[in-house]
């Protein structure tokens, strides 16, 4: 008996193993052999971490990639030339669908890969889909199609710093309410290394810049940019609380001359120990946590944006994606390189070496992918992606213009000016703006 | 006889320009007998497509309602962008208004610096020629560096300026934060870099003055503030003015270092009218509405120039 139970023990397993490699081998990742594909990356952690394992897929496909990276504004205008030519030879391009998604979609220039991801001649079985974080799904939908894989999220976060508020016995806000009275209970309070006073809260306050993060507190408020039909919402009573509440908190509580701050300046009052919280962006933890020029390395909590009267979450969900172009004549090939730079081995391996945020469940849940980033990063990353919203950006064609809009209004609000009023200006401009670039 | 050889004898010089031996071609006889028009042809080419035709097209896409990306044509709309300019766009009124305050403030600084600056670099002392280099440098600088450093100097919190203020009793300042602040705070940053262009024009200038006015005077009697106002500051008056008609023209166009500093803000109060068209243009895609605002930058800048050099002239 023994002996048949240790015997029989390496055959069950063996015999699995033979059904899922057979399964896994099902599917044709050669079928484009020989096809060549012309890459656009925008130079980002994701293409750094991405780029050493290009070779992996053109040995396990045949299909040759010429990638081509550019820095962000070069990138941005380059591809937007090359769409705007309709002779682009783009076959895979990295996208933000909240900026330029509804632009692109409108004039045509986007392939939809939702027939692809339900194709099982072109999707793998154990692609698994439903493993994206909900609301990274939803962040890669336009005009209700599927642009393609997301490939990095980051939320609006509230990022503070442990030791302040343990030293003075302040609770972690979890609410706008608490996010307010910590900022102003600390405001002040010695928090640097040699004992100087620094500011209860610091954010971005730059016009446009702004926006991308006061985002979380419109959401939270219980705001949206736009009603159902499409009309500003921007100067709703919700909206105009939390254009209030943003202006309030960086003037009282902030530092002088946040109108002008954007996530760099933000950033070095907080890594230089002045400010006790810091509500930006997630991603940013690299800059924070870096011993060369951060001196709150390791002090730092990393949780959700405050939620809101209502319980509302202000988490934003920004995702950077890929997209292909209606022009790319390889599209099918196309969606096997973005199906496979989005797979479960290739996010653990970028977000486990260079620790990307990526956007899969069981990366998160895999101690490998965990291993380079704060565990409360990761725990507030995971449900912030799934209650969060999307619309991190106006939902509009002009993304650019609205962005300015509504910022005039939060710069307003920081300089104690009349909110109300610049509410009901930047939704007045709203309009127009869409009236005329949203013709048709 | 080939009409080539006949050239050939008749204008030696060019000789050296056909092959001896070979035919020549139509083209080479061509390039033989019009010489002017052949020669300029490049340039006058060059000129044409990167300049002249620029220029003009700009000025026909103004009459233009285009939204770059949503891939239909240009409208023709006539003088509809410029009717919208001038009575309904705050942000273009709110534009001209800090373009030509920028531009006063800056220019009238850097001719009085930099005039002061050339006297005092005239005179003979030691170290002069060390001196004068010194106070070139800042004009070799990037200004894009320039700009991330004088951005570090004035951050409220962190830079030095609130500092330097404070050990003589002010601030601290918002600075480039503040509204009210923000244009004198970018023109003394236009000032340090430019300053040192309108010493060195001045200097040139002062090199060039005839010595026998300053004789007379001086046998007359004159104190030297009598000859600086009466015979230096007058002689010398041509040359400030084409020190000034350089600088006020780049600064009606300043760009790279408020882009950087301040990208317009807070909110719109640095947005000088190069930088709300760069905006309308490249960031929100209205071709033909950032044309029309360069038409008119275009204006502004030719009507700026054409009073100063007629002033210059008067001074003649």
């Amino acid at each position: 008996m023994r002996i048949t139970r240790s015997l029989l023990a390496p055959v069950l397993i063996a015999g699995l193993a033979l059904v899922s490699t057979a399964q896994a081998a099902q599917f044709n990742w050669q079928q484009f052999k020989g096809t060549q594909l012309r890459v656009l990356l925008n130079k980002h952690p994701w293409q750094q971490g991405i780029e050493p394992h290009l070779k992996d897929f053109e040995a396990l496909t045949g299909i040759k990639l010429v990638a081509e990276v550019y820095p962000e504004d070069q990138f941005r205008a380059k591809t937007l030339v090359e769409l705007t030519s309709g002779a682009s030879s783009i076959d895979v391009f990295m996208s933000m669908p909240a900026q330029e998604g509804l632009k692109y979609m409108r004039a045509g220039w986007l392939q939809p890969v939702d027939a692809f991801l339900k194709d099982p001649s072109l999707t793998s079985p154990d692609y698994n889909w439903n493993d994206f974080l909900d609301k990274t799904r939803e962040a890669m939908v336009v005009e209700g199609k599927l642009v393609g894989p997301p490939i990095q999220v980051e939320n609006v976060a509230l990022m503070y710093r442990k030791d302040v508020f343990q030293k003075y016995n302040v609770k972690v806000p979890t609410t706008l309410d608490e996010l307010e009275a910590a900022a102003k209970a600390l405001n002040g309070k010695p928090m640097t290394d040699d004992g100087q006073p620094g500011f209860g809260i610091v954010a971005r306050g730059k016009r446009a810049a702004a926006t991308s993060m006061f985002a979380g507190m419109l959401y939270a408020m219980g705001g949206t940019w736009l009603t159902p039909s499409r009309e500003p919402a921007i100067n709703s009573e919700e909206a105009i609380k939390a254009i209030d509440l943003w202006g309030r908190l960086l003037r009282l509580y902030g530092p002088p001359g946040s109108e002008n701050n954007h996530w760099y300046e933000a950033s070095s009052i907080f890594s230089q120990g002045k400010a006790a919280m810091y509500t930006d962006a997630n991603s940013l933890f690299p800059v924070i946590e870096d011993p060369q020029k951060s001196k709150v390395v390791g002090k730092v909590g990393y949780a959700l944006f405050p939620r809101g009267p209502k319980g509302q979450y202000g988490s934003t969900v920004a995702v950077w994606g890929l997209a292909m172009p209606k022009t790319s004549k390889n599209q099918k090939a196309a969606w096997l390189f973005m199906q496979w730079a989005t797979n479960k081995d290739q996010v653990l391996k970028v977000q486990s070496e260079r620790g990307v945020l990526g956007a899969r469940e069981s990366v998160w849940k895999d101690p490998k992918g965990k291993a380079k980033v704060p565990s409360d990063l990761g725990e507030s990353l995971m449900l912030g992606s799934k209650v969060g919203t999307p619309f991190w950006n106006p939902p509009v064609v002009a993304v650019a213009e609205v962005r300015d809009a509504v910022g005039a209004a939060i710069v307003t609000s920081i300089q104690g000016g009349d909110v109300r009023a610049a509410a009901n200006k930047a939704a007045a401009d709203m309009k127009r703006i869409m009236a005329e670039t949203e013709k048709k | 006889m080939p009409p080539a050889m006949a050239d050939e004898s008749r204008t030696g010089q060019m000789s050296a320009w056909v092959t001896p031996g070979r035919p020549t071609s139509a083209w080479s006889l061509f390039v033989e007998t019009h010489p002017v028009l052949v020669f300029t042809l490049p340039a006058a080419a060059v000129v044409f497509v990167l300049m002249v035709f620029p220029v003009f097209y700009t000025v026909y896409m103004s009459l233009h309602s285009w939204f770059a990306s949503s891939l239909t044509a240009p409208e023709f709309i006539g003088l509809q962008n410029f009717k919208r300019a001038f009575t309904q766009d705050e942000r273009f009124r709110n534009a001209i208004w800090l373009t030509l305050y920028f531009t006063a403030l800056a220019t009238a600084l850097q001719v009085v610096l930099g005039v002061s600056l050339a006297l005092l670099l005239n005179r003979p002392f030691r170290g002069k020629g060390f001196f004068r280099s010194i106070f070139l440098l800042p004009m070799v600088a990037t200004p894009v560096a320039i700009a991330l450093v004088w951005m570090m100097m004035y951050n409220p919190t962190l830079g030095v300026m609130n500092y330097l203020v404070g050990l003589v009793g002010l601030g601290p300042y918002k600075w480039v934060s503040d509204v009210r602040f923000v244009i004198p705070a970018l023109a003394a940053v236009d000032t340090w870099e430019w300053t040192p262009l309108i010493t060195l024009i001045t200097l040139a200038g002062l090199a060039t003055l005839p010595l026998e006015p300053y004789e007379s005077a001086l046998i007359d009697g004159a104190t030297p503030a009598q000859m600086f106002w009466r015979i230096t500051l007058p002689l010398l008056r041509p040359t400030i003015m084409v020190a000034l008609l350089f600088r006020s023209i780049d600064c009606l166009k300043t760009f790279d270092i408020i882009y950087v500093m301040t990208a317009g803000g807070p909110g719109f109060a640095s947005e000088t009218l190069n930088i709300y068209t760069f905006q309308v243009g490249l960031f929100y895609f209205h071709i033909g509405y950032a044309s029309s605002l360069l038409v008119i930058l275009f204006a502004l800048v030719l009507g700026v120039s054409l009073i100063l050099i007629k002033v210059r002239r008067g001074a003649w």
